[in-house]
This record gives C-alpha cells, structure tokens and sequence, in this order.
C-alpha cells in the first residue's frame, strides 16, 4: 500500500485549508456568540484582494500581510457601526446583518471585479514541487498547511497564553464585571471581530492559487466552514482543528475507499457526530 | 377659449391618426424574440455571452432588410436560472406584449419548463445550449426545438476522438449526480462500440463543487491512464487541470469544455491547456467561409472575438429566421412545420431539423488546444476536424421521443 502516505497528505493539506476556513467564524462564535454569516464573504474579500495586490506588485508575500490587514480594518467598521447597534436586539438581527452584509460585499466584488473567473499566478518557489521521502509533492500544498498550523499556534498562544486572552474570555462569560475592572469591552468585541475577518482574508489569501477566485466561492466554502465548526462544537478552537482532520482524511481516504459515497461522507461524519454528542466534539453543554 | 378648442382639435386628431395608422402601424411591429438567459446571479457571465449571440444575429437580420419586411426585436429576460422565474416572466410577454418566440442557452431545468409553456401557450422555444438529452427525448415537445449537440451527441463525439486517437488507457471521472453518471454510460457504450481495444481503466465520481482533486489526481496518475475524458463544467473543470497540473499528472484531458476562453484564463497556466482535447458544435477556429464572415463582422461591431457561447446562439437564432422566411407569415404553427426538415448553411457547417424530436442534426468539431491564436492572448483551440452528424446521429427510436 505505497498510497496511503500520499493519501494522508492530501487530506492534512485539505485539512489546513478547512482549519483556515473555519477559524475565523469559531473564533467569532466562541468569543462573541455571533454566528457571522459574511464570514464567506469576507474570505471572498480576502481572494480578490489578494488577485488585485498580486497583480499591481507581482509579491504573493505582501498579499499574506496586506489583506488581512485591510479585512481586520473592515471588520471593526462593521462590528462598530452595523453589528453592535442590532447587538441589543438578539441572535435573529445579529444573524440578519451579517447575512446583509454578506450580500453587499458579493454584489460588490461583481461590480469591481466582473462576474468571470480570475486566475491568481503565483511564481517561483511556491510553484514547485519538493522531494517529499521519495514523493514529489507541490511545495503550495504544504506552504498552506504549514500556514493553517502557524495559526493554530498563534491563536492558542494569544487566546490562552496572553493577558489580552484572558480578557477576551472574561469578557464573554462577564461582560459588567470585566467592564467593572476598567476594560472597554466593546472596543475588546471590535477587535475582535476584526480578528475573525482578518483569519477569514488571510484564509481567502492562501486559498486563491489552489481554487478559483470567483463570485461563487463564497457561497462555496460557507457549508464547509459550518460542518467544520458543527462537528468540533461551536466556539471551540481545538475542536475546528480536530473536525478539520477529521474531514480532510476522511474525503481523501473515502475518494479512494467509497468512490460512491464523496458526496454525503462529510455529512455522515456530522450526523454521527450530533447523535452522540448533540453540541459537537468539544461543543460546550447548553 | 381658443386654447380649449385648440386642445380637443389637438386630441382629436391624434386620435384619428392613431386610427388610420393602426393597421399599417402594426404590420410595422417588430417580430419579438424573448432570450431567457441567467442575466444575474452565478452564471451571468454565461447568459451574457449567449444573449450578445442573439442580438448580434438580431442586427445582422434588420440590417439585411429584416424579417417578412419587419424588424426583429430581442427581449431579454432574467430566468436567474430558476424554470419558475423563467415562465412567470415569459407568460407575461406571452400576454401582455404578444411574444410568441424564445430562447434560451443556460440551464436544462429552464428548458424543460420554457418547452411546456411554449406547448401550452401555442409558442416556440429554441435552444442553443440546455443540453440534456431528454429534452428532446422522453420530455420531447412539437414547440421546443434544439439547434446544438446534446450530452450524448458529445459524449459519442469525444468517444470517437478516443476510438480513433490510439490511445488505450482511458479514464473517466464525472460529476456525481445525473448529468455526469448519463454522460459517463453513453460516452464508454461508444468506446466499446468502436474500439474495443480501449480500456477504462477508472472510472471516479467526486461531487459538483468538490474543491480538492488531489485524492482524485492521485487514482489517476496511480491508474495509469494516458486519457482523462470528463464532462465536467466551469469551476470543476478548471480545478481538475490547475490541481493536476500541478500535482504532476500528465494525461490528455478530453473535455466538452475546454472551449471557453474565461476557462483558460482562471486556469491561469497555459502548459497545462495545451494538448488537451475538446468537442462542441461551435468554435472560433471552425475554417469555414461563413464563420470567417460571421466573426469578421462581429469584431468589426463590437472590438473583439465572439467566442463559442455567442456563436452557438448566433447560429441557432440565424436559423430559427430561416425558418420563419421559409413559413412566409409569422405563425407559430407555419413556423414549426417550415422548420421541420430544413437545412441551413451557417458559420459550423450544415444544420438540419429533424422533425422526429425537433433535435437538429449538427456536425462536431474536435480540435486539440494549441499554444498561439490570433483570438485571445492565452492557449486556446486550434483548427477543429469535422466529425460528421450522421456519425454521431442517436435515431429517432433511440431518443424515446413521441410527440404528438
């Protein structure tokens, strides 16, 4: 069975690229108990942003800073502005203006950009393909996997490591006592919602050479990101990172397995999942 | 009161002269084509391009003295891809604006509901692009007729081109759902009829929209194949030669299409284009005298090329007027029995309606793309070889059509 190193591989790669996906909407869910339905729209974003500063400075590098630069900025206008004055009203109009927003950025990028196809060209090392023990494998593939773990850790380390983690948190589970102790908590939410749109563009970045930057790609990754942030229980870092390699081998070994069955194996992984444990892997009990 | 009198004579006179004129007037009314396209949405770029198609072949009609002496006009009409948006909004020009001709390139599920409103409201829907065998097989209608190939003409098509290219290992992955299992079982029947000498040595399925083909890359590089057949269409295509490429595969890839210049360009590398095979009814480099004239007209009107989608609609609608100056009069019913049994000489070669399923019999251009065309600015189709419509012809028994 000389496939199943390369099989594995295929599926930690896809695996980095749903963590990438799903990161930013967790974050959000965990920390601001908002389900942020423009988090597609803002990898979206992220893509052809991405497109538009690779083409005017020929530096894919820059785009990894840049752009989720721009989408943090962004991000913080709409927390600010739209999200925080529904904030009062509950979950339904939270749900509503993201889901607006959502629309507004997608008719936007069709307006500025076209309703075509782009093709984001990258070159140099990023193109090539190493020597792998013996199997040559694109050296973009690992470059992203390496960029989802590189996350991972920094979320881990700022979350449950730093003393603005610790407000973060506090912040969900007490919001007047923490204020109470001299911390502008709303300024705390607007950064970081801003956070979850910069890992939504950072992940709209690294996503662009592998698939298509298009209109329709937001729509596209949405599904995805949920089931990943479903199955590892919403809110939770460790449970995204799970249910991510949980999916990417589970659709890399099952294209190889069970050809018949591609299209319902991440589904089926969910169903099993909600059955036995309702609020996901890591899911706190309601 | 002169200013009162003065108004009702005004009125008065308007009045009568609408009365005189109403019978000239309305010999003068535009002959409407309402063109249902996806003209928002996902798929806007594809309905654009079909829509420039028909009104491009609009102007060339009215400047060539119009049709029966009257002017033809193109109605567009949003169908934002969904049959119910489609009928409710043509039902209305049916009605109010006494439209009596569609057309429509995007979209079988629109197709197959424009077919049975036509049916219903004694209209006529064409198509030059919804694919789906079936609509003029089982769901055939008197009022709904197809001027391109269909998904077993083309399946049969790019199995000749395998039959015939002496390659033996020939692998095939589709979309998992209706379209790509029916294209999959018509295109290997062909195979095995022609060159039993071909294996299939794999045969994958992934999902519409699947966004990593690496695993799928993997089997076919593992697999051995020197042919990669796929129906696959838009972002599954492009993904499956981008990641391919990429990964290291190395197989031919013969796809329906390969053909489309926004295609090539997301793919965004040319190497990994070239070689590759392709099949459709229409395409820029068709050597033909009437498609030089029809593309060096269009670049004239517009600055640029017309690209496949527009010339599929350009020359089912050019034949369409043929039918209707064949019937004299602008009758539905003198129209279909006109069209029935007629040829036309467009810009890909001879077309003829067959009247059995109302399926026009159209010769297939496969070409292999090529690195340089005086057409776009990236690899694209080179010149095309003619595969002859009777050689891919499905009899009219075949296609389970009984109209009525």
């Amino acid at each position: 069975m000389g496939e199943i190193p390369v099989f594995f591989l295929h599926g930690l790669v896809y695996a980095g690229l749903l963590f990438l996906v799903s990161s930013g909407l967790t974050l959000v869910f965990g920390m601001m108990n908002v389900l942020n339905l423009a988090h597609a729209a803002f990898y979206m974003l992220g893509a052809y942003f991405s497109y538009s500063v690779l083409n005017i400075t020929g530096h894919f590098y820059l785009c990894l800073i840049i752009c989720p630069l721009f989408l943090f900025i962004l991000g913080m206008l709409v927390e600010r502005f739209l999200l925080r004055r529904v904030h009062v009203y509950g979950h339904v109009q939270e749900l509503l203006i993201t889901f607006g927003v959502a629309y507004i950025i997608t008719e936007s990028v069709k307006w500025i950009w076209g309703n075509y196809p782009l093709g984001v060209n990258l070159s140099g090392f990023l193109t090539g393909s190493v020597n792998l023990f013996g199997l040559f494998y694109p050296v973009y593939r690992l470059f992203m996997f390496f960029c989802a773990v590189f996350i991972s850790l920094i979320m881990a380390m700022v979350l449950y490591k730093t003393k603005i983690g610790i407000i973060v948190r506090a912040s969900v589970d007490d919001t007047e006592m923490v204020n109470a102790l001299g911390v502008n908590v709303p300024v705390v939410f607007t950064a970081v919602f801003g956070f979850g749109a910069a890992l939504s563009g950072f992940a709209g970045v690294i996503a662009g050479p592998l698939l298509t930057t298009y209109p329709g790609m937001a729509a596209e990754i949405l599904v995805d990101a949920f089931v990943v942030i479903v199955i590892g229980g919403m809110g939770s870092l460790g449970g995204a990172i799970v249910a991510s390699l949980m999916i990417g081998e589970l659709q890399s070994f099952g294209a190889l397995l069970f050809p018949k069955l591609s299209l319902a194996l991440m589904y089926m992984l969910m169903a099993a999942v909600l059955i036995i444990r309702p609020s996901g892997l890591f899911g706190e009990e309601q | 009161m002169g200013k009162k009198a003065l108004f009702y004579v005004a009125v008065l006179s308007a009045f009568i002269a609408t009365l005189i004129c109403a019978p000239i007037c309305r010999a003068a009314d535009p002959i409407k084509l309402g063109a249902c396209e996806p003209l928002s949405g996902t798929f806007k770029d594809i309905g654009d391009r079909y829509l420039e198609g028909v009104q491009y072949a609009a102007k060339v009609i009215n400047e060539q003295g119009g049709l029966l002496g009257r002017k033809v006009e193109v109605i567009p009409i949003d169908t934002e891809l969904k049959p119910d948006v489609a009928t409710r909004k043509a039902t209305k020009l049916i009605l109010k604006d006494n439209v009596k001709y569609f057309c429509g390139g995007t979209g079988s599920s629109v197709g197959g509901a424009m077919s049975v409103l036509a049916e219903k409201n004694n209209a006529l829907m064409l198509s030059y692009g919804m694919a789906a065998a079936s609509l003029t097989g089982a769901k055939c209608s008197r009022n709904f007729f197809r001027a391109c190939l269909n998904t077993d003409t083309q399946s049969y098509a790019l199995a000749m081109w395998v039959a015939k290219s002496g390659y033996t290992k020939v692998l095939g992955i589709v979309q998992d759902y209706s379209f790509g299992h029916e294209a999959m079982a018509a295109f290997i029947k062909k195979v095995k009829e022609l060159n039993p000498s071909v294996n299939i040595v794999g045969e994958l399925y992934h999902k519409a929209g699947e966004k990593d083909f690496a695993p799928y890359i993997s089997q076919i590089i593992n697999s051995g194949a020197e042919v990669v057949w796929t129906p696959n269409w838009g972002n599954d295509l492009t993904l499956l030669i981008k990641q391919g490429k990429n990964l290291g595969m190395k197989a031919k890839i013969a796809s329906y299409y390969l053909n489309d210049e926004y295609l090539i360009e997301s793919v965004g590398d040319d190497s990994a284009i070239i070689g590759n095979v392709t099949a459709e009814s229409y395409m820029l480099t068709i050597p033909t005298e009437k498609n030089k004239e029809f593309i060096q007209g269009f670049y004239k009107d517009k600055g640029y090329y017309p690209s496949w989608l527009r010339g599929k609609a350009y020359t089912a609608t050019m034949f369409w007027a043929e039918a209707v100056k064949k019937a004299g009069k602008d009758d539905v019913e003198a129209v279909i029995k006109a069209w029935e049994g007629l040829t036309y000489e467009g810009p890909a070669g001879t077309y003829y309606m067959r009247p059995c399923d109302h399926q026009a019999q159209v010769p297939v251009w496969v070409a292999e793309m090529v690195k340089e065309s005086k057409f776009f600015k990236h690899a694209f189709v080179g010149v095309p070889n003619m595969i002859a419509a009777k050689d891919i012809e499905i009899t009219c028994e075949e296609t389970g059509c009984k109209m009525k």
